[in-house]
């Protein structure tokens, strides 16, 4: 085991006092659960989640585990009510039914979801059909995330997509038929030699099929993966930051005359009572919840190899709480040992002291758009009034135009957006 | 031990002949260490000699040696050989009465064979001549012996042939040695005199002189007195180099040594001094030194600005053993508080910075080399400056005037096509052209110093595939159309990207260094225009684009972490550069300045 960072023992729920804001508040704040599936058909040469293909033989051992897994979790976490679940991957969909089944019976079992949680599954084309997603509405799922990537088929190709164009918009539409009515599409712009005009039909045909949420990544040429040999041996052009901001902000001004708001720097979501071409959104209906409570810096738990936590705990019986974020180690056979052992599953962890986590409270939250981070809530969070103890910092950002500041809150100018990294490190202190 | 039995001799020779390999062999034989302390170039103590196999400084060593059923004691000094470290040879050899001439078989007669020997017969000392690495397959020993043979009338079959290496032949060295060079001469009852050669500074022991007693003696741990500086030392302890300090208790005439001075300061002890007993001290002084001219000059300042002190700290130490390092204060707008440093050389500066950067682990910036420039003003004032900042106003000056200086390249002949186009474009001018023999010359040029400490002596070696090699001496100033060079980032004069250019280079100069900082500034949040001016006149511009988007728009879910630490990192970076005006500007930015060669 490789803790880093800190001299804290690596969380292991059977260690865990019962957590502290618990015994604080009347009403003990919800947490979100995210559940990773390491899995997938097949790898796609750009990513570097932690999943991996050719592991059908693990499945069902996995599934165990992970079981066994909410059940520690779930009893350490007692009083802990879930507000969100998130099914992630990899691609939770390659596993059957059956073993879906078994993943959502122990969030039922070991979690307490509030009414009208929110339950998210991703699912990418090629690998479900219909009756795949009628069975994921029987448990209990509500929201769908799909990876379409794009409707352009050479750029499925070059991203080593499983699935053709056509079989992503069916897809969606089996999504439908069975009954999903808040479904978010992934895209991913910038691929090297990508122009304006196939991103612009990709964006078009997206919006014809009329989904509640869109999120659109750009190309990252992440270290370890195959596109990261390519670029670095000549096979493939890197990817140009400056075509790659065109097709952003065309990305925006599509998206918004299509009735969507673009509530976080990837995130779209549709808006308040729009409709295409009849009037302007203003309230974002389908925001995804689950996200958001990463970027309001709130606490989560994550479970499965790689998968990341941030919460505040105390750890034995009498020791004060602390914020911690930690993440698990990414091997599944491993994960699997030692859930078995009934072992710790932590790779990393960090205690967040005060000031960091002001900094990641605003490196977070000003990725809302709109909500971006309203002084009362910081407020509460850190018992500090956010412009005082980042007077100078807010004033210099304003003052470049990145930030807009008003009575509640401060925000993104649509400039500070677009150099969102230059104002969230501001925020940040210095690494030692 | 009797003067008679004593022999001084400094090995010297073109860089790289195998100087302190022959110093290893000879300290073998001689049992001076023993095989288990062996290694290669042993003599070639400090980190930096031993990396890259280059000696940077003198060093000297005591051995003894029976010859003929007679003791004798042998002081060894070892020299550099590289160009810019000619002055260390020229303080070696007056310790001594002998010099060992090492030729390589294989290239023959070069630049500093010649510099050096001539130095050597300026003070009229015996010279043994040798011939080494006869081992190398292209080693040419019979024609090396006769350019020998015609250079300095020692017939060739006498000349020693040796492999250093291989350890063939060099027992004749020593004999040579004993037989051909002088015993010291010097009166042991006379007042002391000792002639400092060398200094370093020992954390222990303080100030440590390498001496060579001309006259008189020491026993003992009398008060001395240096002679020119007037300082008076309280010594602990006087010994031979072995090549570590060995405690003797007594030096007299004739012999090399050392004098731990209990000095805390090297400052209070100059390299040329002369050290006498303070109660009954020699009349005159030695000659000494003359004093070592910087022929360049650069700016030095700490990457981060809290680092100042550690640095004049680190050149204070840096100067006990490395007398030729000159500095004083400077400052800078972009770079803030710094030191202005004169150098023998391009590669003297790099040394310096490398020994800065891991003997005191600093962290450091270099401003570009320039030469020193005389400057005659309009009101009749002449001054002398060697920075660009210290240019007077154009109005104020009458007239500027560069250094020049005689080059001597040794080539074979095939390359002078080459050099020749080389010479010409540095606006060289051609002295002189003698055949060496019937494959290699000697040319001689009279060329700009400026021209000549700007990669002059890469370029020489890329075009000559290595062959050539070459030396240099000051020979006065020359009239010089030169100008001052700004570069302006956001319409802002960046002080420490000036340089002093000729007029006729000032165009592609500019261009070329606007374009280097248009790759090395990173785009910001606005457009950065980058020109290159004389005076109020733009020659040259182009922009560094402002940034489109820096924003991280991937998919990182829960791993805040990562995200986090990403952001950190950037922000980390920008940390490291230096802000002028609203721009921030990365170190290799006035480091790269430096790195203009010809050809790019
Ligand atoms: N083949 C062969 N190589 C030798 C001989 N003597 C020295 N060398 C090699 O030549 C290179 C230079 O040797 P050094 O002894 O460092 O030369 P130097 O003259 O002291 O060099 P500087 O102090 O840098 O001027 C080393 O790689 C030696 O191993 C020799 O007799 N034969
Ligand atoms: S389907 Fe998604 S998670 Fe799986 S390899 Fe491709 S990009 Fe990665
Ligand atoms: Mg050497």
């Amino acid at each position: 085991m490789t803790a880093h960072t800190t001299s804290v023992r690596t969380v292991n729920p059977a260690s865990l006092g019962v957590s502290t804001p618990a015994q604080q508040t009347p009403l003990p704040t919800p947490i979100g659960l995210y559940v990773h599936i390491p899995f997938c058909e097949r790898k796609c040469p750009y990513c570097d989640f932690n999943t991996y293909a050719g592991m059908a033989s693990l499945y069902a051992d996995y599934v165990d585990a992970l079981c066994l897994d909410l059940a520690r979790w779930g009893s350490a976490l007692a009083a802990r009510p879930v507000a969100t679940v998130f099914l992630g991957g990899g691609t939770p969909t390659v596993l059957d039914e059956a073993l879906l089944a078994r993943i959502f019976q122990a969030i039922q079992d070991h979690f307490a979801l509030l009414p009208g949680a929110e339950i998210t599954c991703e699912a990418n084309p090629g690998a479900v059909d219909r009756a795949k997603f009628q069975a994921l509405r029987r448990l209990g799922v509500n929201r769908l995330s799909m990876g379409i990537q794009s409707f352009q088929p050479e750029e499925l190709r070059f991203l080593g997509r499983i699935h053709s164009a056509e079989e992503g918009a069916e897809a969606f539409q089996a999504a439908r038929t069975a009954g999903f009515s808040n479904i978010n599409l992934d895209f991913i712009f910038g691929l090297p030699g990508q122009e304006a005009k196939s991103w612009a039909a990709t964006l078009d045909q997206a919006v014809a099929l009329g989904p509640e949420h869109l999120s659109l990544y750009s190309l990252i040429v992440e270290p370890g993966t195959p596109l990261h040999h390519w670029v670095e041996s000549g096979r493939v052009p890197a990817p140009d930051e400056d075509q790659a901001a065109l097709l952003y902000e065309m990305a925006m001004a599509r998206l918004d005359r299509a009735g969507y708001v673009q509530y976080e720097v990837s995130n779209w979501a549709r808006g308040e009572g729009a409709s295409p071409g009849v009037s302007r959104p203003t309230e974002p209906t389908h925001v995804c919840r689950h996200n958001r409570i990463y970027w309001r810096n709130q606490e989560y738990l994550g479970l499965g190899p790689g998968a990341h936590s941030h919460l505040t705990l105390a750890q034995g019986a009498a020791s004060i709480p602390q914020e911690l974020r930690w993440g698990n180690l990414r091997s599944v056979p491993e994960y699997i040992r030692r859930v078995q052992a009934d072992q710790s599953t932590v790779d990393f962890q960090e205690v967040i002291h005060p000031r960091l986590a002001m900094g990641e409270t605003m490196m977070l939250g000003l990725r809302l758009l709109q909500e971006g981070v309203p002084f009362a809530t910081f407020q509460e969070r850190h018992g500090q009034d956010l412009r005082q103890v980042f007077r100078a910092e807010l004033a210099r950002l304003t003052e470049w135009g990145l930030l807009a500041v008003d009575e509640e809150r401060v925000r993104l100018t649509r400039r500070g957006l677009l150099l969102g990294n230059q104002v969230f490190a501001a925020f940040l202190p210095d690494a030692s | 031990m009797n003067l008679d039995h004593i022999r001084n001799f400094s090995i010297i020779a073109h860089i790289d002949h195998g100087k302190s390999t022959l110093a290893d062999r000879l300290l073998q034989l001689t049992g001076t260490v023993t095989e288990r302390e062996m290694k290669e170039q042993l003599l070639d103590s400090m980190e930096l000699e031993r990396e890259k196999g280059v000696t940077i400084k003198a060093s000297a060593v005591r051995m003894i040696y029976k010859h003929q059923g007679q003791e004798y004691e042998i002081n060894l000094i070892d020299t550099p050989g590289h160009v810019d470290f000619t002055y260390e040879v020229k303080r070696a050899l007056q310790a001594c009465e002998g010099a060992v001439l090492v030729v390589d078989a294989s290239q023959g007669i070069q630049a500093q064979t010649m510099a050096h020997l001539f130095a050597a017969l300026e003070l009229d000392l015996a010279i043994i001549p040798v011939i080494n690495k006869i081992d190398l397959p292209a080693a040419m020993p019979d024609d090396v012996a006769q350019e020998i043979e015609e250079l300095l009338g020692v017939p060739a079959e006498d000349i020693p042939r040796i492999s250093a290496k291989n350890g063939v032949n060099v027992e004749t060295v020593l004999e040579r040695v004993i037989q051909e060079v002088p015993p010291p001469q010097g009166d042991v009852n006379a007042p002391l005199r000792a002639l400092v050669f060398d200094c370093h500074y020992d954390p222990y022991k303080g100030v440590i002189a390498y001496v060579r007693i001309v006259d008189g003696q020491i026993q003992g741990t009398p008060s001395l007195l240096a002679m020119r500086k007037g300082t008076r030392m309280e010594p602990l302890e006087v010994g031979v180099l072995t090549p570590s300090l060995f405690k003797t208790g007594h030096l007299h005439a004739g012999e090399v040594g050392y004098i731990a001075t209990g000095l805390k300061s090297v400052q209070d002890l100059d390299v040329g001094d002369t050290i006498t007993l303070a109660e009954s001290p020699a009349a005159e002084p030695l000659p000494g030194y003359q004093p070592m001219k910087p022929m360049v000059f650069a700016g030095l300042y700490p990457s981060n600005p809290d680092d100042y002190d550690d640095l004049r700290d680190a050149l204070e130490k840096l100067r006990l053993n490395d007398a030729a390092l000159v500095y004083e204060p400077e400052t800078s707008q972009a770079l803030g508080f710094g030191f202005r440093l004169g150098f023998l050389g391009l590669f003297h500066m790099e040394i310096v910075q490398e020994r800065l950067e891991r003997e005191y682990g600093l962290d450091i910036i270099f401003t570009a080399p320039s030469v020193a420039y005389r400057v005659v003003k309009t009101d009749g004032t002449e001054l002398i400056i060697d920075s660009p900042a210290e240019l007077p106003e154009p109005t104020e000056v009458e007239r500027i005037e560069e250094p020049w200086c005689e080059v001597h390249i040794f080539t074979p002949a095939e390359y002078i096509g080459p050099i020749m186009d080389l010479v010409t474009k540095r606006r060289g001018e051609v002295k002189n052209q003698t055949w060496l023999d019937s494959k290699r010359v000697e040319l001689t040029y009279m060329m700009p110093l400026a021209e000549l400490i700007v990669d002059f002596y890469n370029e020489l070696k890329a075009r000559t595939r290595g062959y050539a090699s070459m030396d240099y001496s000051l020979e006065g100033y020359r009239p010089a159309d030169m100008v001052k060079l700004d570069i302006l980032v956001n319409h802002q004069p960046v002080d420490a990207l000036s340089v002093i250019v000729h007029r006729d280079d000032a165009y592609p100069k500019g261009q070329k260094l606007v374009s280097k900082m248009k790759q090395i500034i990173p785009r910001q949040m606005f457009t950065v225009p980058i020109q290159a001016a004389i005076g109020n006149k733009v020659i040259s511009r182009a922009n560094v684009k402002a940034l489109r988007k820096d924003v991280l728009s991937k998919c990182y879910g829960g791993d805040v972490s990562r995200k986090r630490k990403l952001l950190e990192k950037q922000k980390a970076g920008k940390k490291r550069m230096k802000m002028v005006g609203s721009v921030e500007i990365p170190q290799e930015a006035f480091m790269s300045v430096l790195r203009l060669g010809d050809e790019d």
